[in-house]
């Protein structure tokens, strides 16, 4: 189920309503069916992997807790890593890789046709496998404890606001809340719907909008050039923000009807001044996840002493992971390649470009230093789209090679610029930055909240009726689906 | 009062005012949207009909043919109008208005069968006259259509903006110029002077023409073949054309597309339904000729009443 659907206009509304109806004991029994039935509208089949996920986890986290020693609990973290990590190749990179060997063959000319396997993606399958996963290191490592409760373990896999896109939680801020009792709180539950509507406004009025300009630059490469493409780069970026992050409010915002705090996932990240920390603002939870679970995981020391050289490398392979958890294609593993190559490039070039703030006089114009690096930083995460938009290697070639061409520019700059969506586009794009800028730099909700109820109901009403006129309502998919 | 009751009056309190501005907006548009005044302005026009019925011309602005060359005929095209909708007007006007046609004119290019053309019914505030959402969400297995039935009669502003801000500007548009059903098409603008062709040719043909498959989209098709089976029901005789695109659209749809191949899938299904069928094809009659369009696949004025006399020419020829 879409929550930019008319279903979940109706789901979540009857799910709030019978989740303050039923005694709190009884909550988490309807939580987990509303879960699974939220998630088996897509296709119930795939609810089956769900199962098998959180069974996995369940099981190898118990046991592992009865062992005394962590060689003892290796068998069952193995297990478990084994399951998830082998549902998420099968169903996510098998097609990928076979069609390597496929390739591989073919060209060395191997006897007989390999088959190349394309198997339908199981929405949501990242984000859950990698919160399983971080649930059994965790309770490996010692930090958590095992569920004992079946029922509460599978709500926290399977929760349906966070379900499909995130964020990944962590047992240790997720679990507990489903043992709380969540009173009605008027003002929490104002504060979810105010998310809802603003996350709402930017899925279906920018993010939407700033597709129908998106998709065909990359839809069909070979007809765009030059400024065209130059301008169609920024715009994905900041049509994915839109999309995922509206994902998010919306998730966050479903979630805290019923009480629950959901992590933060973005927070203005167009403001970095840096690659590592534009990481360190977009898509939180996982880069915190591979931090924790993957880059402290790998060795980062040379000979007994902490090597800059592996961290560098270190880094490099764990955002070559976060591209390949984007897709089993070259281009996001190039993606996350070159985001983990910018970050190195900075690590290296730092005492040069101190040097050089230093003598050009940046490093006493703060000010105009910020300015530049976040132009840069906006303009080198622009860059990453010409893998990010699609998934064909071919199709970005043809892209990198066609934005060279600057024939004619003004005359396509001037049909950009007739087109009503572009205009509406890049004054929403500009609204969105600055309001998130205002609550969060201005603290512009306690402000907001404190005006009287005139004001605040003139401005919902506005927003949701600039919502219902403006917004895309052919119930696009969010971006992050497809992960 | 205590935080909840507070809580629960001003929900009240917004719910209210959801409700009251929704019903007023939906109310304005649905009186001044310009496509439903232009629209229920041809109702009345062909309600007004007396002369005897012989061409009438249906489906969309692709098919704009005149009917002051053609005589006795009545053009009830309109906007963006799919084969769904002209199959739910025409089994109307049959069985509710006592008017029936000798010939129904049909304009039978790739684009009015691409998947574009699916579920892509517009004006719903206007169309809930005539199409029954609920036999189309049945037929079709997709009930987004109820979602339109309910957006048509309570909230059809919903996602329009652009037809507001047109509805603004055309608040004193001039219906006197419609005649017998015919608006002439749009001339504010001429693709001969249009410094890039080649690009709108492109923008037009991609807006249709991409992400067709090798056959004509199932619901399209399913529902041409409806309105052929109702016209050999009431014993009308279908003419199809083909109407002029420019040589920049076609360029492109040929990449896009195997036109010809279209083309003869559709002919088989017209044949499928109803052997007695006139085929006219005026693809290519304006080839060169950009001055005769308005852009890369409308003909102009002038260019319709050029298609326009050729196609008089043709039926006195063929239906003599």
């Amino acid at each position: 189920m879409l929550f930019n659907s008319i279903g979940y206009l109706f789901f979540l509304p009857l799910s709030v309503a019978a989740y303050y109806a039923l005694p709190p004991k009884w909550r988490w029994v309807l939580l987990l069916a509303a879960s699974y039935l939220f998630y088996g509208m897509w296709k119930a089949e795939y609810l089956l992997l769900l199962m098998i996920s959180t069974a996995a986890s369940y099981f190898a986290a118990i046991g592992m807790e009865k062992q005394p020693t962590k060689a003892r609990k290796k068998p069952y973290l193995w297990t478990a890593l084994l399951v998830n990590l082998g549902m998420l190749f099968v169903f996510k990179y098998l097609g990928f890789f076979s069609e390597i060997i496929a390739g591989v063959a073919e060209l060395t000319g191997a006897s007989g046709k390999l088959p190349v396997w394309n198997i339908l993606l199981p929405v949501g399958i990242s984000f859950y496998t990698f919160q399983t996963l971080g649930y059994v290191i965790d309770v490996y490592r010692g930090v958590a404890k095992a569920e004992r409760h079946a029922g509460i373990y599978a709500l926290y896999v399977s929760f349906f606001p966070q379900l499909v896109a995130g964020p990944i939680e962590r047992a240790r801020n997720l679990m507990p809340q489903f043992r709380e009792k969540h009173d009605f709180n008027p003002a929490m539950f104002t504060s979810g719907l105010r998310l809802i509507l603003w996350g709402m406004f930017k899925k279906m009025v920018i993010a939407d909008r700033l597709a129908m300009l998106v998709q065909p630059v990359f839809s069909q490469p070979d007809y765009f050039h030059g400024i065209q493409i130059a301008i169609t780069l920024p715009l994905l970026i900041i049509q994915v923000y839109a999309d995922f992050s509206g994902y998010t409010d919306i998730a966050i915002g479903s979630a805290r009807l019923m009480g629950f705090r959901l992590s933060r996932n973005f927070d203005r990240p167009f403001s970095a001044r840096s690659i590592a920390e534009f990481w360190s603002r977009w898509h939180i939870t996982l880069t915190t996840w591979l931090r924790d679970y993957v880059y402290f995981s790998l060795p980062g020391k040379y000979r007994g002493k902490t090597a800059a050289w592996r961290l560098n490398l270190n880094l490099i392979i764990t955002f070559t992971l976060v591209g390949f958890w984007h897709g089993a294609h070259w281009n996001f593993l190039f993606f996350g390649l070159l985001h983990g190559l910018f970050m190195t490039f900075a690590n290296i070039s730092k005492p040069a470009m101190e040097r050089f703030n230093r003598l050009s006089g940046l490093a006493s114009a703060p000010r105009l230093n910020h300015a530049i690096n976040v132009m840069a930083t906006f303009m080198l995460v622009s860059a990453t789209g010409f893998f990010f938009g699609q998934h064909s290697f071919q199709s970005t070639l043809t892209l990198i090679r066609n934005i060279a061409d600057f024939h004619d520019s003004g005359i396509k700059l001037m049909m950009m610029l007739q087109n009503n969506d572009f205009i509406i586009g890049v004054l929403l794009i500009v609204f969105m930055l600055w309001f998130e800028y205002l609550v969060k730099v201005r603290n512009f909700s306690r402000a907001f909240m404190n005006k009287p109820l005139i004001v605040r109901y003139s401005a919902y009403l506005t927003m949701l009726f600039f919502l219902l006129i403006f917004g895309i309502f052919s119930q696009q998919e969010f971006f992050y689906f497809q992960f | 009062m205590n935080g909840r009751k507070r809580f629960l009056r001003n929900a009240l309190l917004f719910l209210l005012l959801v409700f009251a501005i929704n019903m007023a907006l939906n109310s304005v548009y649905d009186k001044w949207m310009i496509y439903h005044r232009l629209n229920r302005n041809q109702d009345r026009q062909f309600m007004e009909y007396s002369d005897s019925l012989v061409f009438l011309m249906m489906g969309n602005s692709h098919n704009m043919l005149n009917p002051a060359i053609i005589g006795n005929s009545f053009s009830y095209i309109s906007p963006a109008e799919v084969y769904a909708q002209t199959y739910y007007k025409l089994r109307y006007i049959l069985e509710n208005t006592g008017k029936r046609p000798q010939y129904i004119v049909l304009s039978v290019d790739p684009a009015n069968f691409s998947p574009k053309a699916e579920n892509t019914l517009k004006f719903d505030g206007y169309w809930r006259k005539y199409v029954d959402y609920q036999e189309l969400a049945r037929i079709t297995g997709d009930y987004n259509y109820y979602t339109k039935w309910f957006s048509g009669n309570y909230c059809a502003y919903v996602g329009n903006y652009k037809f507001i801000f047109r509805s603004i500007t055309l608040i004193n548009a001039d219906f006197s110029v419609v005649k017998n059903g015919y608006r002439p098409p749009r001339s504010f603008r001429n693709f001969a002077e249009e410094p890039n062709r080649d690009a709108l040719g492109l923008e037009r043909a991609t807006s249709y023409l991409a992400g067709y498959g090798n056959s004509p989209d199932l619901q399209p098709a399913m529902y041409f073949s409806k309105i052929l089976t109702l016209c050999r029901e009431y014993n009308i005789r279908p003419i199809l054309v083909r109407m002029p695109l420019t040589n920049e659209y076609l360029e492109y749809a040929h990449q896009l597309v195997d036109l010809e191949s279209l083309d003869r899938q559709i002919e088989k299904i017209a044949g499928d339904v109803t052997g007695d069928y006139l085929l006219f094809d005026f693809r290519t009659e304006l080839s060169g000729r950009p001055e005769f369009f308005f852009n890369a696949d409308h003909p102009n004025p002038q260019g319709a009443d050029i298609i326009s006399e050729k196609f008089k020419k043709l039926v006195s020829e063929q239906l003599r």
